[in-house]
């Protein structure tokens, strides 16, 4: 099943790295696509801002076929408070871009499970794929809008998962 | 050692894509659709004529074929079995409005509505239409070139039907999908005009013509076609003809398989009717939309590899890597 969170998880960020090459995060001493997984990285106090962070919940599965089907429960929490330059008065456009960047990023809702402990990752013989994204109501903190979007990413066990 | 294939479940897909083409009615040859040749092809481009009509739901087969047994012996039992009929149906929901839908959702002619002259008398169908103007040499699918008091006549944004004219001709007409059968000679020199498919949306107008947003589905205008501004569609409940369509519904699973359903001949199989659904469902009384129900009779074709009668084909190209 951690293939299949590496897999869409780097299909999410590749394909924001299209869509929007402005959303970066500088992580680690690096710059990366502003995507990340909050599992992956130090606790947080405070989630960052204007990035999605993807939070990985529920696990269900359905042993009874030919290959067990897992169905993860991926949330994508992403906060912004506008930018500087407008005073924050853009915050609410600033959220809309990142819900449609959500959408773009989610299609084609499948992508080739790979392996990622090898170098370079080996692709294997699955894909996986997923619903459209459930949006949550925006909650808001001061001059801060968040919002949760909700995708169940499934995918098929294979030999030696 | 690593796997090199996988055991596949059932497939898993989010939805199906219609694709249609016309029958040739006057030569009754249906469009065929070649797995081998055409499994892959790419849903946003499909292979002509086969003309997309977008993602359908609640999409129904109903295999309606009756067998029955032979009986023998005392106390009879079945010998063998018999087919004694041989039907299916197919339902869908189309989830937009176009000239080609609302053409399949309808049991009859589906008409464009010309724009009317000044003063006409009027009409359930439109009434008597602007006279039509002739295209200039030139002319191909997306430009249609116009003396320029011709192109005046139109806005950006129009639409227009481009066909020939009716000259009291009897069978088949319409181009490049027959819009209706005439038994007998009508006296409307525009008919064939309001049954033709030849429909496009006009994107520029300029004092050499018409610039189309999409090709005219059949091409550039033929020897003797027309052009008229259309306002918009009307069809209706009754009449003698019945459209009839070469359909292929593809499924295209999770893990890249596709099931293919290929009824080389459906012919609608109710009149116009619409599903009402509400946007929310937990206000059932507020914006809802109107799709266009599609209901459809299988006809059969023989087929010539074995000569069987045969309404429908499904055809499944499996993932890759999976066991068969």
């Amino acid at each position: 099943m951690q293939n299949a969170k590496d897999s869409f998880y780097m299909a999410l960020r590749t394909r924001l790295a299209t869509i929007n090459p402005e959303r970066t995060i500088l992580l680690r001493g690096a710059v990366r696509p502003g995507i990340l997984v909050e599992e992956t990285e130090a606790p947080m106090n405070q989630l960052p801002s204007d990035v999605f962070v993807l939070r990985w919940l529920g696990l269900g599965t359905d042993s009874d076929l030919p290959a067990t089907m897992a169905r993860e429960q991926c949330e994508i929490i992403y906060q912004t408070c506008g930018t500087q330059s407008f005073g924050g008065l853009d915050r609410g456009r600033s959220l809309s871009e990142m819900d449609e960047e959500i959408l773009a990023m989610t299609v084609p809702h499948h992508t080739q499970k790979l392996d990622f402990t090898a170098t370079p990752p080996a692709a294997m013989l699955t894909q996986v794929f997923w619903d459209e994204p459930a949006f949550a109501s925006i909650v808001i903190q001061r001059d801060q809008l968040s919002r949760t979007a909700t995708v169940l990413v499934y995918s098929y066990q294979e030999q030696g998962e | 050692m690593t796997a090199t294939w996988f055991q596949a479940p059932a497939p898993v897909a989010r939805r199906v894509r219609a694709f249609f083409a016309p029958v040739n009615r006057s030569a009754q040859t249906p469009v065929l659709f070649d797995p081998a040749q055409q499994g892959r092809f790419s849903l946003d481009a499909p292979p002509a004529p086969w003309i997309s009509l977008g993602w359908i739901q609640n999409f129904v087969r109903k295999p309606l074929s009756k067998s029955a047994p032979m009986l023998a012996g005392i106390p009879a039992s079945p010998l063998e079995q018999v087919r004694e009929t041989l039907e299916a149906q197919v339902s869908l929901e189309f989830l937009s409005w176009t000239k080609l839908t609302m053409a399949l959702a309808t049991g009859s002619q589906h008409m464009n509505i010309l724009a009317a002259a000044i003063g006409a008398t009027a009409s359930a169908n439109g009434a008597q239409a602007v006279p039509a103007v002739t295209p200039q040499s030139g002319s191909n699918a997306t430009q249609i070139m116009l003396a320029a008091t011709d192109a005046q006549e139109f806005q950006v944004g129009s639409i227009v039907a481009v066909d020939v004219d009716n000259t009291g001709q009897t069978g088949y007409v319409g181009s490049p999908v027959v819009g209706a059968y005439i038994r007998q000679a009508i006296a409307d020199v525009d008919y064939i005009r309001r049954v033709t498919f030849n429909v496009a949306l006009v994107s520029a107008v300029s004092n050499s013509g018409l610039t189309l947003a999409e090709p005219l589905p059949g091409g550039a205008p033929v020897a003797g076609a027309k052009v008229q501004a259309v306002e918009g569609f009307v069809d209706r409940e009754g009449g003698s003809f019945y459209h009839e369509w070469s359909a292929l519904f593809v499924l295209e699973g999770s893990q890249g398989e596709r099931v293919f359903f290929h009824y080389p001949r459906l012919q609608a199989a109710v009149g116009a009717e619409e599903t009402v659904t509400p946007l929310s469902s937990k206000q059932q009384s507020g914006q809802s939309r109107v799709l266009l129900n599609g209901r459809f009779i299988a006809l059969p074709v023989t087929d010539p590899l074995d000569n069987e009668r045969v309404v429908c084909y499904r055809s499944f190209l499996p993932a890759a890597n999976a066991l068969v």
